[in-house]
């Protein structure tokens, strides 16, 4: 009988991981649990001053210690450095700028042995003057952190579009702010974790936690006074990342410092502690906001100034305003915009890259201020973000089409399935009533890039595949696997485009030596351009099968299609031949013997950023709105999430089961970010290093939650999707400041709403404090 | 070198022994001398859940857990879970319900899973948040891990 | 914890311990250390504060220290007894519901089912939730030792933090409170916002004889609002056997303001514990009414 195969698609099916199962049942060897032949453990010793001048190192005891294989300082290192501004170097030669440097480090048989050995290594100092505060640093006669930095700017951007002056003589109204944002950790839950090894041509291997395989090889060579061609980067799987691995921080260098002195393989893994003071932060910033509007609510111009404290080095952090910047300018219509960033070198730890990247901080405070500014003409904050909403195909001030958008959707998806208004007129009814729980209800929204970030030459990834004589597929992509999905997601696609089932799709993407190139997983960039370039490539190879199939038939490619592990006829679904059957007599075709092999590389179109800023810099942009009800309990401040709506433009769903993931996930670390994570960092020291005084989200916090999909369908997208996965922590934090406004009449500037925080506040409105 | 002790007890169903340092944690001796590295070390201060076994039916920290005190103990790792009969259903109810991101906190939330659902098969979405209070999750929000507790909830029910 | 500040400890001798009299012979020199629960032990093991001296001595197999009972009016509680065995324990959530709600709001499952109440009081943190009930329910401690057994109310048993009336030879065996009678209430109040998993910032206990909107015999104790648990003597004299009216409870907050002892650190200044501690008697006083 004839098999008539329909066409089943995959995507917007609910899909598991193909990682779960080997997670479930603890297979996954994860770098925290990687041990290899012969090796040694290596740690670190660091300072415990913010600024000084390093007298002397006397190491002679830790190298006597029986079970120590090397102790290494700054002069046993190449000298290079490493860093955005490569102002870093691994270990610190004559001068320690903040609480974390790296002093000396030490290979031994046993951490035990390690820890012994750093507490022999004798360090003296002679203290310089110190400085922590941006305004500070930036004065005349402020001490000076890095001798070529007179100034301590690190780093400055700057933009202008349109007539300011203009835009503000058009304002009826001006509206001002300050909101400064605070130090956060990522907080993984798999610590900071790398692996060295040496080979006898100088060629050295590092299993990392990077996100950015390939601008590791390129930013740590130099550190290691290698060629970035002899290093090898493997990706073990990881503990989370968020953001925290995309640039090369000092363990690394030290590990292969250590690797090559001893020529045996080390592996140096931060205890928790060591987490929490060693690794960058989120970047704080403080911004300031004036802008206008007309009577109506038309926004007139838009004003924001911001100094970021740049710590003792320069890592990603400093770049963050290249994505406030992109806010600041162009969320909402906004005729005249300038924005300004400086990065103030300071004796405070420094910052780098965490989901959300710049936009957490900069819808802290663009959201607030909104709400302030709707508050100033009387209208609500529906109706006023609606008024200013972006519409599809916008041209912004710095150059980026945001194509097909719907930001209105968004906000009217959220504000109608919350009951917004109904509620928020009735709880601003109740800011002097005595009853001690109050309700708020707060909204807020953000734009974000969808479809990665040109911050480099080329955002693109390479894809290449291989078939084999069982219809089995090989996808070697560039894209990494951070534990966001991303493996799922390509065998998904691939598996649509070849008619496979997934699990015969096989993905390798974790060595360096084997994938095509890639920038790295970060910008909510991975599933849009690997996700493309895995569709392409499979597309290529199934033209090849295709084409070989329409030999032994009388139709032509075109009328042929792969289902279900067969070559059907297009339309009928009549099932001519088996897949693997057709890929073997390609195989064994004598002289036109032919394997099915193809590679892509993606590039998206989009374009860098140029030297004023201006550039399309991503292939898609999306938005999301978000809405919190709370409870907030006046006394005490503490403040009970109940309960988020979340509309958010996904493009199209792939995986509604890795999106809603996302989102959740998402939602919980800008819940973590706006009510409890706080990195208390006083006179350069990390106050709080443990999830004991470090709040993290636990499960009984999570509110209820309520996602909408919005299907824009993005023209260039993986099957229309978008990139989604910063978006939700981006939003949700200033949805909580503005619903806690709604509830009490109590505005904080200044994240996050801690119960202290809150309760002073209300105290102190009541004239209670 | 420290003073070591020996100890016997029982692992994953198995009696096993082990000359135990005095001062390490069952977490170390787990990972170190049995290789059993899905017990993860995420905090070692008794705060994330990511290390929790169970030991004589009681879940606990191992990072908290002096490795002495295993010696005559049934302890029961992640490991444990999958034999050939299959893999455990609260194992199977974490993967369908997409309870796993990066996983390194799954191990932790599974074993206070199995120990929760001993003590309480029938478990209300406020049970099930109390009792994963001391697990912590980076990635997945905590709702497709409670949905997974509570599909594994089920199936132990029925 | 970073290397360089780690101080690891120095055992030269292990003793597991099978009985109280191993135990308090294991101890008799003062060179011992128990280790019960391990949950306080373990987690400052490496931070040199010399709570781990040379000898350990593994009390957590010894079977005569668990156990609840009531025995002849009273409520007897072995050393070892874990807070989750308070949680669910049937005799306690029907006659002492007070120690099931403190246990509830007590760390999280996995700590519950290691930490003890031997633990909790010898360990005499500040923040020790476990002791604020227990002095609200007058409770008197058993010590024992190779020389003596003795006991000694809880209430006065602390010296400061980490520091008691405990010699380094004595063993606690038990706890033991009378059987609260059916008009007793209790309520035990902390801080949040975690339903649990928070070190107390500020906890506070109340207790007393509740008949017709008034409390008699109240006790009234906070944790970690001083260097012991503090027991606010003067507000129970000002609230015992009167009606709780507003005025009352002005001049109870004002009093117990001046009675408590709270710091300033980066968890809460001194202000806001003040705050809580107020918020929370305000709020337990109006619900006797
Ligand atoms: C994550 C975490 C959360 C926590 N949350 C809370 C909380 O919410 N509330 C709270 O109050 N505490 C909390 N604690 C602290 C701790 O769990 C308790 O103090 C616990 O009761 C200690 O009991 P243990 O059996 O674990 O003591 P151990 O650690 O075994 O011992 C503690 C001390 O008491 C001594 N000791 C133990 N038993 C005896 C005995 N019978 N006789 C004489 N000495 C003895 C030991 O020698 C040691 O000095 C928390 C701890 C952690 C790690
Ligand atoms: S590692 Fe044990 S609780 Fe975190
Ligand atoms: S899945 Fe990553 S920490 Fe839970």
């Amino acid at each position: 009988m004839d098999k008539i195969i329909e066409k089943q698609s995959l995507i917007g099916k609910r899909v598991t991981k193909l990682d779960a199962p080997d997670k479930a049942v603890a297979r996954t060897r994860y770098i925290n649990d990687m041990v290899l032949p012969r090796m040694l453990f290596g740690k670190i010793l660091r300072t415990d001053r913010v600024h000084a001048h390093i007298v002397s190192i006397d190491a002679s005891a830790a190298e006597a210690l029986p079970g120590v294989a090397a102790v290494i300082t700054a002069k046993d290192t190449p000298g290079g450095k490493i860093g955005v501004l490569r102002d870093n170097p691994p270990l610190k030669t004559d001068t320690v700028r903040c609480i974390r440097d790296e002093i000396a480090a030490v290979a031994a048989d046993s951490e035990e042995i390690c820890d012994e050995a750093i507490r022999l290594i004798k360090v003296e100092y002679d203290d310089l003057p110190t400085v922590f505060d941006c305004t500070e640093a930036l004065a005349a006669g402020a001490p000076i952190i890095h001798e070529d930095c007179p100034d301590n700017i690190a780093m400055e951007q700057n933009f202008e579009h349109g007539d300011m002056a203009a835009g503000e003589a058009a304002s009826d109204y001006i509206v001002e702010g300050e909101y400064n944002v605070h130090y956060v950790a990522h907080c993984n839950m798999g610590v900071s974790c790398t692996l060295a090894d040496y080979d006898t041509d100088g060629r050295v291997t590092i299993y990392t936690q990077t996100q950015y395989p390939f601008n590791v090889k390129m930013d740590i060579a130099p550190s290691l006074g290698v060629h970035p061609g002899d290093v090898r980067i493997i990706q073990p799987p990881v503990g989370g990342a968020f953001g925290s691995k995309l640039d090369v921080y000092p363990y690394e260098p030290i590990c292969v410092f250590l690797a090559k002195k001893t020529r045996r393989p080390v592996k140096l893994i931060y205890s928790r502690e060591e987490e929490f003071i060693a690794s960058p932060t989120r970047q704080p910033v403080e911004f300031k906001i004036r802008a206008g509007m007309k009577k109506d609510g038309t926004l007139t111009f838009r004003d924001c100034d911001s100094l970021l404290n740049n710590g003792g080095y320069t890592s990603w952090g400093a770049t963050t305003p290249y994505v406030t910047m992109r806010t600041m300018t162009s969320h909402y219509t906004v005729p005249n915009v300038k924005y300004r960033a400086r990065a103030v070198y300071t004796n405070n730890p420094f910052a780098g890259s965490f989901r959300g990247y710049g936009n957490v901080q900069a819808t802290w405070a663009l959201e607030t201020h909104m709400d302030k500014m709707a508050e100033t003409i009387g209208m609500d904050p529906v109706a006023f973000r609606l008024k200013n909403a972006n519409p599809p195909n916008e041209i912004t001030p710095q150059g980026s089409n945001l194509g097909c958008i719907d930001l209105t959707g968004c906000i009217k998806q959220a504000a109608e399935r919350s009951d917004f208004l109904n509620k928020w007129h009735e709880n601003n009814k109740g800011w002097d009533s005595s009853e001690r729980f109050r309700r708020g209800i707060g909204i807020a929204t953000s734009l974000h890039n969808a479809g990665g970030a040109k911050i480099h030459k080329s955002d693109g990834c390479g894809t290449m595949l291989k078939m084999d004589d069982y219809a089995r597929v090989t996808i070697i992509t560039g894209g990494s696997e951070i534990g966001q999905g991303l493996d799922t997601v390509l065998a998904q696609l691939v598996s649509e485009e070849l008619g496979v089932p997934m699990r015969d799709v096989t993905i390798i993407n974790n060595d360096s030596a084997l994938r095509p190139w890639d920038v790295g997983v970060h910008a909510s960039r991975t599933t849009y351009i690997a996700g493309n370039s895995a569709i392409r490539v499979a597309r290529k190879a199934r033209e090849q099968i295709l084409k070989a199939a329409a030999s032994h038939t009388n139709m032509t490619h075109e009328m042929l299609d792969l289902r279900q592990g067969y070559v059907v006829q297009a339309e009928s679904g009549l099932a001519l031949m088996p897949l693997d059957k057709i890929l073997r007599q390609m195989h064994f075709a004598g002289e036109d013997a032919e394997l099915v092999m193809a590679t892509d590389y993606y590039e998206p179109p989009s374009e860098p950023e140029d030297k004023d800023h201006m550039g399309d810099m991503s292939a898609a942009y999306s938005h999301a709105a978000h809405v919190a009800e709370i409870v907030v309990d006046t006394k005490l401040g503490a403040i009970t999430v109940e309960k988020i709506w979340s509309a958010q433009d996904v493009g199209r769903v792939i995986n509604p089961v890795g999106l809603e993931g996302q989102i959740e996930g998402g939602i919980a670390m800008g819940l973590g970010y706006a009510l409890s994570e706080e990195l208390k960092i006083v006179e350069g020291k990390v106050l709080n290093p443990s999830f004991r005084d470090y709040h993290v989200m636990t499960a009984p916090e999570m509110p209820e939650f309520d996602l909408t999909f919005i299907e824009t369908g993005d023209a260039e997208g993986p099957a229309g999707a978008k990139g989604i996965a910063e978006l939700p922590t981006i939003v949700i934090a200033p949805a909580i400041g503005n619903a806690l406004y709604n509830a009490t009449g109590v505005r904080i500037d200044h994240p996050p709403l801690t119960p202290e925080k809150v309760a002073r506040a209300i105290a102190e409105k009541n004239g209670r404090l | 070198m420290s003073l070591t002790q020996k100890i016997i007890f029982t692992l994953n169903g198995k009696p096993v022994q082990a000359d135990a340092q005095v001062t390490a944690s069952a977490l170390e001796l787990l990972r170190g001398a049995f290789e059993l590295g899905g017990t993860k070390l995420a905090c070692g201060e008794g705060e994330c859940g990511a290390c929790t076994i169970i030991v004589d039916g009681r879940s606990r920290n191992s990072c908290l857990l002096p490795a002495v005190d295993l010696d005559g103990r049934e302890v029961l790792t992640v490991e444990g879970l999958w034999s050939e009969d299959g893999i455990d259903p609260v194992q199977q109810a974490f993967i369908d319900e997409g309870a796993i991101q990066c996983g390194f906190c799954t191990p932790g939330m599974i074993m206070q899973t199995k120990y929760l659902l001993s003590k309480n098969p029938r478990m209300t979405p406020e049970e099930i948040e109390r009792g994963l209070e001391g697990n912590v999750c980076r990635c997945t929000g905590y709702k497709k891990i409670i949905s997974a507790v509570a599909a594994a909830s089920a199936v132990a029910a029925e | 914890m970073l290397p360089q500040n780690k101080r690891p400890p120095d055992i030269g001798e292990y003793v597991a311990a099978s009985s109280v009299d191993a135990a308090i012979d294991a101890l008799a020199d003062g060179q011992g250390t128990a280790l019960a629960g391990g949950t306080d032990l373990w987690a400052q093991k490496d931070s040199g504060n010399g709570r781990l001296r040379q000898r350990l001595v593994n009390i957590s197999r010894v079977s005569e220290l668990c156990g609840i009972a009531e025995v002849a009016g009273k409520i007897r509680i072995g050393a070892l007894t874990t807070i989750s065995e308070i949680l669910e324990s049937p005799l306690l959530n029907e006659k002492v519901p007070l120690l099931p709600q403190m246990a509830n709001r007590f760390a999280a499952p996995q700590i519950r089912n290691a930490a003890t109440i031997g633990g909790n009081i010898a360990n005499a943190s500040p923040a020790a939730d476990a002791v604020l009930p227990l002095i609200g329910l007058g409770t008197s401690v058993e010590l024992r030792s190779k020389r003596e057994t003795r006991f000694l109310p809880l209430s006065g048993f602390f010296k400061g933090p980490g520091n008691t009336q405990m010699t380094a030879d004595e063993l606690i065996t038990a706890i033991e409170f009378e059987t609260p009678p059916g008009n007793f209430h209790g309520v035990f109040c902390k801080s949040g916002p975690r339903p649990a998993l928070e070190i107390s910032m500020v906890a506070m206990c109340l207790t007393g004889l509740l008949e017709g909107g008034k409390l008699s015999n109240p006790r009234l104790v906070f944790g970690a609002v001083g260097p012991t648990p503090i027991c606010c003597e003067k507000t129970e004299a000002m609230i015992d056997g009167k009606t709780i009216s507003d005025d009352l409870i002005a001049s109870a907050l004002d009093l117990m303001a001046t009675e408590i002892a709270p710091i300033d650190d980066f968890r809460a200044s001194k202000w806001y514990r003040t705050q809580m501690a107020r918020t929370f008697l305000e709020a337990e006083l109006i619900a006797c009414r």
